[in-house]
Parts: C-alpha cells; structure tokens; sequence
C-alpha cells in the first residue's frame, strides 16, 4: 500500500513543481484561441510565430469555435488577444469594443490587413459550362441578380416550392437579411438558411461535386474558393442607407483582446497594430493548407522563412 | 368530445364496443376535429401580440444576468481554480508517465472487475487511441470525465441520500434535476465562459449538470425501495437513523448506486464534443475540427476513440455494480470470445483455447507474486506482533489482483526509471483510415444512383411527413392546441399536470417561440413515429433471434454514444440540410433506446405464454400479434418515451444542420450572446419535454395497471 502513496506523493509533487514552472513563465505568456477557419487561424499563426521567434513570448493556443465566446473570454481575461475578427459576423463585438459603440470591456488592436467581402456565387459551370464533367452551361447571360428571375426553376430545393432557393447566410446572428434583400431587389427566391457554416460548406460541396447548379452566399478570403471554381453575381453597390438591398460593405477585420493589453504588452499591442498581411498572402498560404493538405504550422513557418523582408517591417 | 364523454356513461349496445375501442375513437374523433377547425382557421396561428410585449422574459434575463454576474464572478473562479488545479494534476500524470505504464494502469481494472473478457476489450480500446495516434487526447478526455464523474459521483450521492430523507427535499429537487437533464447546454454556455473561464472548469460544470441527475436519482430510489421491517429492525436493536442509514440503508441501496455511476459515466461521455465548445482539450477538438473542415474521416476516427472509451468505461462501471472482483486467474468456464454458435469452427476454438492457457499461466505467476509479497510481508510484520501478522495474511491474500498487478506497475516503473527499453509508440504501428473514408464519401455523393435513392427518401419525407405535420400543427389555432393538451394532460394524468401544461404552452406562446415550438413537436414527433416504424420490429427480431441481437447490439452501442456530431456532415452530403436531415440525424440517435425496450419487453414475457397459446393452436405470428406484443405494450411504451426525450435533445443540435425549431434559438442566442434568447427557448424544450413526459408515462402507468401488471 505505502508504494501507492509513495506514488501519490510523487505524482503530486510533480504536478506542483509542473505548476511552478508554468507561473514561473508566465510573464511572457500569452493565451489565444485558434480561430476555427484556416483564413483566421492563418493570421493568428503568422502573429503567434513572430511573438514567438522574435519577441520572446510564448502563446498558449485554445481550440474554441469563433464567436460570442471568444468575445467572452477576452473580455474576462481568459484570453488575451485574438485573430481576424470580421465585424459584420460578430455582434456581441459592437457590444463590448468601444470604436463599434461597445462598453469598452474589449479593446480594439489594430486591423490585420485582411479585407473580408461577402457576396452571392453560382458555380463557374453554371455560366459556362464544363466539358472535362460534361455539364453543359445552364445560364449563360447569369451575371446579375436581374438575371436570377429568369433562371428561378433551375434553382429549386423541396423547401422553396417552385421558387428558385438562395443558400443564404447560415447563421441569423450574422446580420445579413437575405430574404429582405432578395424582396426588395425583385427577385422571387426563397432564402435558405442552413443554421451553421459547417452544413453551408458541406451542402455547397455535395452540390458542385454532383455538378448541380446553386446560388450561395460565401465570403472571401475563403478555403471554398480554392477548393471550388465559383463566380461572383453582381449586387448594388454597398449603400448603406439603402441596406439590405445593396451588396455588402467591405469587412476591415481585426485583433482584439483584453485592454490590460494596452498597458502591460503594449509592444504586442505595437505588432498587432504594424501587422498588414494581405488576402494574396493569406490566399496562398490557405491554399497549400486545404488544397495541398499541408500542415498548417509547417505551411506558415515555410512562408515565413521565404519572405522575412515582409514581416521584419511589422516588428516594433 | 363532451357528446363522447356522455356515450359512456349511457348504457347501451354501444357500450362493449365501446370499452374495447375507446382510444381508437376518441384518436379518430380527435383527429377530425381538428382537422374541421384547422381548415376553417386557414392561416398560419398568430398568438396575441399585446401578450407578448407583456411578458418581456429575455430582455429581463439579459439584465439580471449583466448585473450578477461580478457579483458571483469571484466565487465561480474560486471554484474553476479548484477544478484546473485538480485537472492540471492528472492530466500530466497521464500525458508525462511512459504510455506503457499508463495503459497498463488503464486496463487493470477492466480484468478486476470484468475478467478477461472485458480486459482484452479495455486492450483493444486503450490500443486505439495508440494506433490512431489520439493518446495525448484520449488522456485530455479521459482525465476530464474522470473529474467530472467524480465530481458528480460525491454531490450527486450526498443529494441522494438527502432526498431519500426527505419527502419534501425529493418533490423540490425533482423538476430541477429534469430540467438539468432537458435544458441544452448551449444555453449556459457563454455566462460559463465568463463566470468559470475558457477550457476545462466550464466543461466540468457543463458536464457534471448533465450527469449528476442519474446517480441522485438511483441513489434515492435505492435507499427508498429498502425494505421498511429492516430499518425497524435496526432501530429496535438501537441504531440512530444515522447509524441505521449509514450502516444498514446506504449499503444495501448499494447495487442501485453503482447503477446511478454507471449512467452518470455513459451521460458524461456524451458531452465530451461540447467541452470543446468551451475551449478544452481533448478527443472533442478532434472530431469538431474534422467537422468545420468537412474532414469527415477525422470526425470519425475522434468519435471511434470516444465510442471505445464510453463502451469500455460503460462496460467496467457496469461490471463493478454487478460482479464480485474475479481473483487472479480463477474461473470455471471455459473462456469464449466469439457469440454462442460459433464454438465448432476450429481456428476459434484453437484461438480461444490458447488465449484461455495464456490467462491461466498468468493467472499463476500473479498469485505465486502474491504468495511471495504476502509471506515477506507477514515475516516482516511478525518480529512486531503475530496477531497483526495473521490478520495482514488474510488481508493480502484476499487481494492477489491487487497485489499483483501494484507488483507489476512497480516493476515497470522501476524499469522506465533505471533502463531505457520504453520508447515511444511506434509510428509504422500507427493507421489513419480518414483518407479512404473522405475517398469513399466522395465517391457516395457524386453517384448518381445514391443521389436518386436519397432524393426519394427525402422528397418522401418531406412531402409525405413533415410537411403535411408542419401545416397541420402551425395552422391549428394556438387556443385550441393549448386546450388539446390541457384536457389530455386532465384526463392522463390530473389536474397538475393540466395546470403545467397551460402554464408551459402559455410560456411558449408569451415569448413569441409558438410556431418555432409546433415546429419541435412536428419534428419530434415524425422523429419518433420512423423510429417506432422502424425500432419495434428490430427489437422484435432481436428478441426471438440471437444472432440479429448479437450483430444489433454493438451497432446500437456505437449509435448511442457515437457524437452526433460525427455524422451530421455525412447526413448534410447525403441528404442536403434542412428538416428531413434533421429528421434523420434525430431517428439515428433516438432510435436505440427503443429497439432495446422492445427486445427486453418481449422476453421478460412469462415462458408459459408461448406453451399455452400453442396449446390452443395459435401459430407464432399470432402468438406474437395478439399476446405478446400487446403485452408488452408498457415495455415498448418506456422506449418510445426515452424516444421522445432523446429527440427533445437533438433538438439543439439539428439546428447545425438545418433544423427548424426552438433549438435555432437557443444557438440564435447564443450567437448574439444573449442569455435571456437562448434561455427562453431552452426552457420552451425542457416545459415541452416534461409535459411529454408526464404525459406518456401516465399513459404508460394507466395501461400496466389495466393489464394487472403494476
């Protein structure tokens, strides 16, 4: 018996001296979650691979999903900074970041550089066709919503009826009022929305490997845009008195994070803020991640390896 | 139905017919009815409008909630530090010891308490978290459930025993531990973020509110049910009701507790997906990164990991409550692995007969180990006195499992300390099979003969079932609904179900979820007819035939505790998202319980039954139809209800995939952060759930005591 609690004992003494080491780091320590996107999660390892080779920190990462609880855990400290937040996705963001209107409890800590735009695709097959799967084109003259009218019947689901179906936004709390939108652009389509952006990207990938025509609502910088060959339809002009009956405004995403980040690592703070990575070089790097299968850290760390005269210039 | 009403009480030639075929007529009449009203109503029903703005329930849950949170924000950290620590603790334990010793230490207990049967079935899952290279997980997983369950396992029996004591303290904590087990998580989940913090903590609350309720309720089930004439005769030999409830209650209620742990353990295992939603660690991050990325095989080699894990701990919890510690390698029988029926095909017998001489020679070298340390340790304990002597003699040669497997685990240790032979797993022993199952999915949705099969079976559906249910349920006038239930309630139950239920319906109408409400009711109800379509005659099968059960039971295993989340991408590629995928992901989940009621049903029916409806020329078709399956009415009855339950709870999940009802609240809430959204329609679920299930349980009880069963 004395050798279990000799075991006991050992065990817990490891787990103490563990949890001195820990404390004992803890000045450099940061935690923030892993965005659930590879886009997102892209930039948090761009910054996290700086903090970490260059600046002497060390990150703790967190899988959560994106959303309210990431809002909830940096503004109670949990965590300390987060990646790419898209404003037009994220409500409980105008609540607590004070450039939004928000209390204050969250701060806001610079733009990342990634400019989000959301739209209304079809697959380029639709549009003009494709000889190497034998899909002829659909809906030649299908450039603008104007169009969408005359091709109502190719776009039927069961729920729509005989109208022709948007597979809208997924999510309500998104904000995107497409059934108003449609209904006060004249378009006679029913708005379908799928409750999470896991069944929106798996049910717009059923469709295109089937060869199906669809119109969905997708955004961009965006793995399904390397993985699929969609197109654009047009909208009007983002307006925002005239909203929701204009296209979408231009999503100017950012970090954010605790604001005793202000004050205790403002040379993080100064980082976050220098930081401007661009959709070209997310693109590519999200390409070699979901199109190439490639590990994410490896995909980032050999980008940058390659191109250190960029991110020197965020250092600061 | 009041003209109804008044038929019974006339005599006449109706009267027989009357009494044979009530149920059918007052359904008919019922159903005609309201057919008549809701083709007169026409329109969708539209509960009064002034109604709703005066019962402004989220918006003063949002305030409630924004003003205590700091207050209570001190405390709950308190606590989530305790809980960190204790996690951090164990998690390092399991992670940092060489994978060898932890697996041995892992699959001991399986042969204690199951033998080897159960042993080789703890190597098989433990090794799996090794082949698949999720060990590092599988510990995050293991370390949190075993937290949990114990946390769960002390206040839940503590609040047992307390509610067996108490008449008063049972009726409180009665709706309370229904409604932990109804309210979907996601409602709490944001506050818990803030109040317990990211990670760990927030996942043991989470998981420990879902499991505590089984082990309080058999813990006091247990104490009640034993007999009175024993406690008197404790307290007339002079026992305290303390001493009487501790020495003589607790023990006996004992079996019914280790019933409650082995419940709590299964209910703790199906949360583990959600503890990712909190931001912590483990098999859960596996499949819910394989699920946002459609990387359907990764969600599915993660969800294998927790099938195994639940099966095994299910397994052994079970075993504990059931079988007296099998000593070394003593038994009787001979040792089978494979299903009766299979014992004449040689290369199985051959396998088992060495795997059965294997465990004896170990069986031997344990209790030799055992002879060894017992006859060192009584020479020892002899120089200090001979009486301790004996008694530590006893003591350790009652415990040669024990003994021998802490010699083995030193001998190890010893081992990993002072030699280099453990190395890490082997990476060519490790197997992906996530390739070839995205390969396969790819190949399934772009055939074209599975797509016109699985269009069939969703247009089928949908304008065969739900759509017609739909219209039906939101075009009634919420008036006459609301009336429908409070007299079924009245006439099933009594007045305090009647009373709940108007109280419940009024709740759901005041804040505006009434149409999303009758949206839940049509789809659980759809869900659960296809799942008695389809349930019952499975179970029946199963009942008379042991080789449909022997194949049916780890299908329904591995359905019950596979995370939904696993196949709701493979549904949503199949099927398309929407109801009928939602519909379908419900009868998956839901379906279990109820094949498993059916086949028990059936064959706890009196052997004599059979005899004596041959004896009288019946066949056994008509020896099933008329006797039997009518018999075992209250056993199916006690499926379709847990049926009920289970689809209640898919409710929060199909929304991911479409679904419409009050679960897409509840997730619209929780998108806004808004406590008070997400409350309201997690309340309409769990009000909806007690109301269906005081209501088919009445029914159920009416029905065993017109059978003479009760």
């Amino acid at each position: 018996m004395s050798f279990r609690i000799r075991a006991a004992l050992a065990s817990a003494i490891l787990a103490l001296s563990l949890g001195a080491v820990t404390s004992a780091q803890a000045a450099g320590r940061l935690t923030a979650p892993d965005p659930d996107w590879t886009g997102g999660l892209v930039t948090c390892l761009v910054a996290q691979y700086i903090l970490e080779n260059e600046m002497d920190y060390r990150i703790k990462r967190v899988t959560m999903p994106s959303g309210p609880g990431v809002f909830e855990g940096t503004r109670s400290g949990d965590l300390d900074f987060a990646c790419e937040s898209w404003p037009s996705y994220n409500p409980a963001g105008d609540k607590y970041i004070k450039e939004f209107g928000g209390d204050g409890s969250v701060a806001y800590l610079g733009a990342t550089g990634i400019v989000g735009k959301s739209g209304y695709f079809v697959p380029r097959y639709v549009i003009e066709g494709d000889a190497s799967r034998g899909i002829p084109a659909s809906a030649p003259d299908l450039k603008s919503y104007k169009d969408l009218n005359k091709y109502g019947h190719m776009f039927k689901s069961l729920e729509s009826g005989d109208k022709g179906s948007l597979i809208g936004c997924p999510v309500a709390a998104w904000l995107c009022e497409d059934q108003k939108r449609l209904d006060m652009l004249g378009v006679d389509f029913h708005a379908q929305a799928l409750g999470s952006e896991t069944a929106h990207w798996a049910e717009i990938q059923a469709k295109y490997k089937r060869g199906e025509p669809f119109v969905a609502y997708a955004w961009a910088p965006h793995w399904i845009h390397a993985a699929l060959d969609l197109v654009e339809i047009e909208l009007p002009p983002y307006d925002e008195a005239k909203w929701p009956a204009t296209n979408w405004a231009q999503d100017v995403t950012h970090f954010h994070g605790n604001p005793k980040m202000l004050d205790e690592h403002s040379d993080v703070v100064k980082l976050l803020q220098n930081m401007n990575l661009t959709n070209e070089m997310q693109a590519g790097m999200i390409y070699d991640i979901d199109v190439k299968k490639g590990d994410s850290e490896e995909v980032v760390e050999s980008w940058m390896e390659a191109n250190e005269d960029i991110w020197r210039k965020w250092l600061p | 139905m009041s003209a109804v009403v008044d038929d019974q009480r006339e005599p006449g030639g109706f009267e027989s017919f009357w009494n044979e075929h009530r149920g059918w007529v007052i359904t008919f009449v019922l159903l005609a009815v309201s057919l008549v009203i809701w083709k007169i109503h026409g329109t969708q029903t539209i509960f009064p409008q002034s109604w709703i703005e005066a019962f402004p329930f989220a918006q003063k849950t949002d305030e409630f909630d924004q003003w205590i949170r700091p207050y209570i924000q001190p405390t709950t950290r308190a606590i989530a530090a305790g809980a960190v620590w204790l996690y951090e603790g164990l998690v390092d334990f399991l992670i940092l010891t060489q994978w060898q010793i932890v697996f041995v230490i892992l699959v001991l207990p399986a042969f204690a308490y199951g033998g080897l049967r159960l042993g080789l079935l703890a190597i098989v899952g433990a090794a799996s978290f090794l082949v698949l290279d999720y060990w590092d997980e599988s510990m995050e997983t293991l370390s949190l459930m075993s937290i949990s369950i114990l946390i769960s396992v002390v206040i839940g029996v503590l609040l047992g025993v307390m509610a067996s004591q108490s008449d008063r303290f049972e009726a409180v904590i009665k709706p309370i531990l229904d409604t932990m087990q109804t309210l979907p998580a996601f409602v709490y989940l944001i506050p818990a973020f803030y109040l317990f913090g990211i990670g760990p903590p927030g996942a043991i609350l989470a998981t420990v509110i879902y499991a505590l309720p089984p082990v309080v309720r058999l813990t006091n089930l247990g104490i009640r049910q034993v007999p009175a004439g024993i406690d008197e005769a404790a307290t007339s030999f002079g026992a305290t009701r303390l001493q009487s409830l501790l020495k003589v209650k607790i023990p006996l209620a004992m079996p019914s507790i280790k019933l409650g742990v082995n419940q709590t353990v299964m209910m703790a295992l199906a949360l583990v997906v959600l503890a990712t939603f909190i931001g912590s660690p483990g098999l859960g991050d596996i499949v819910y990164s394989g699920l946002v990325r459609l990387n359907v095989g990764k969600a599915l080699e993660g969800g294998l990991a927790i099938v195994f894990m639940a099966i095994v701990l299910d397994r052994v919890t079970y075993a504990m409550g059931h079988v007296e510690q099998v000593r070394g390698g003593q038994h009787d029988h001979m040792f089978r692995l494979f299903p009766q029926g299979l014992e004449h095909v040689k290369p199985i017998l051959y396998l088992e007969y060495g795997i059965d001489w294997i465990w004896r020679q170990i069986g031997a070298v344990g209790n030799f180990i055992t002879l060894m340390v017992t006859v060192t340790a009584c020479k020892l304990a002899t120089l200090y006195d001979s009486v301790v002597a004996e008694r530590l003699r006893e003591i350790l040669l009652a415990r040669s499992f024990l003994i021998a497997s802490l010699v083995l685990i030193a001998i190890l240790m010893l081992l990993d300390a002072y030699t280099g032979v453990f190395g890490k797993f082997p990476r060519a022993w490790e197997y992906s099979f996530r390739t070839p199952v995205n390969q396969y999915m790819d190949v399934l949705v772009s055939s074209k003969m599975f797509y016109a099969v699985t269009t069939a079976i969703k247009e089928g559906l949908f304008y065969g079932l739900i759509n017609p249910l739909n219209k039906f349920l939101m075009g009634l006038p919420w008036w006459y609904t609301s009336i429908v239930f409070v007299v079924g309630a009245y006439l099933f139950s009594g007045r305090a179900l009647a009373i709940g239920t108007l109280v419940g319906f009024m709740f759901i109408g005041a804040t505006d979820l009434w149409i999303l409400g009758m949206k839940t009711l049509s789809t659980v109800s759809v869900s659960v007819l296809i799942c008695f379509i389809l349930g019952v005659p499975l179970g029946i099968m199963a009942a008379y035939n042991k080789t449909v059960d022997t194949l049916l039971k780890p299908v329904l295993d591995t359905m019950q505790t596979l995370p939904v989340f696993v196949y709701l991408v493979p549904v949503i590629m199949l099927f398309g998202a929407g109801q009928v995928s939602s519909v379908l992901a419900t009868v998956v989940y839901a379906l279990p319980p109820l094949v498993r009621c059916t086949t028990l049903g059936i064959r706890e029916l009196p052997g004599e039954i059979d005899e004596v409806s041959n004896s009288f020329g019946a066949n056994m078709v008509q020896t099933l139809t008329k006797i039997k399956i009518p018999m075992a009415i209250p056993a199916i009855m006690v499926g379709v209800n847990q049926a009920i339950m289970m689809a209640l709870a898919m409710e929060v999940v199909t929304p991911l995939i479409g679904g419409q009802g009050l679960g897409m609240q509840v997730f619209d809430g929780m998108n806004r952060a808004s406590l008070g959204v997400s409350l309201q329609a997690g309340v309409g679920i769990v009000l909806l759930a007690i109301i269906l299930d005081r209501m088919s349980q009445a029914w159920t009880r009416t029905q065993r005591e017109a059978m003479g069963l009760a």
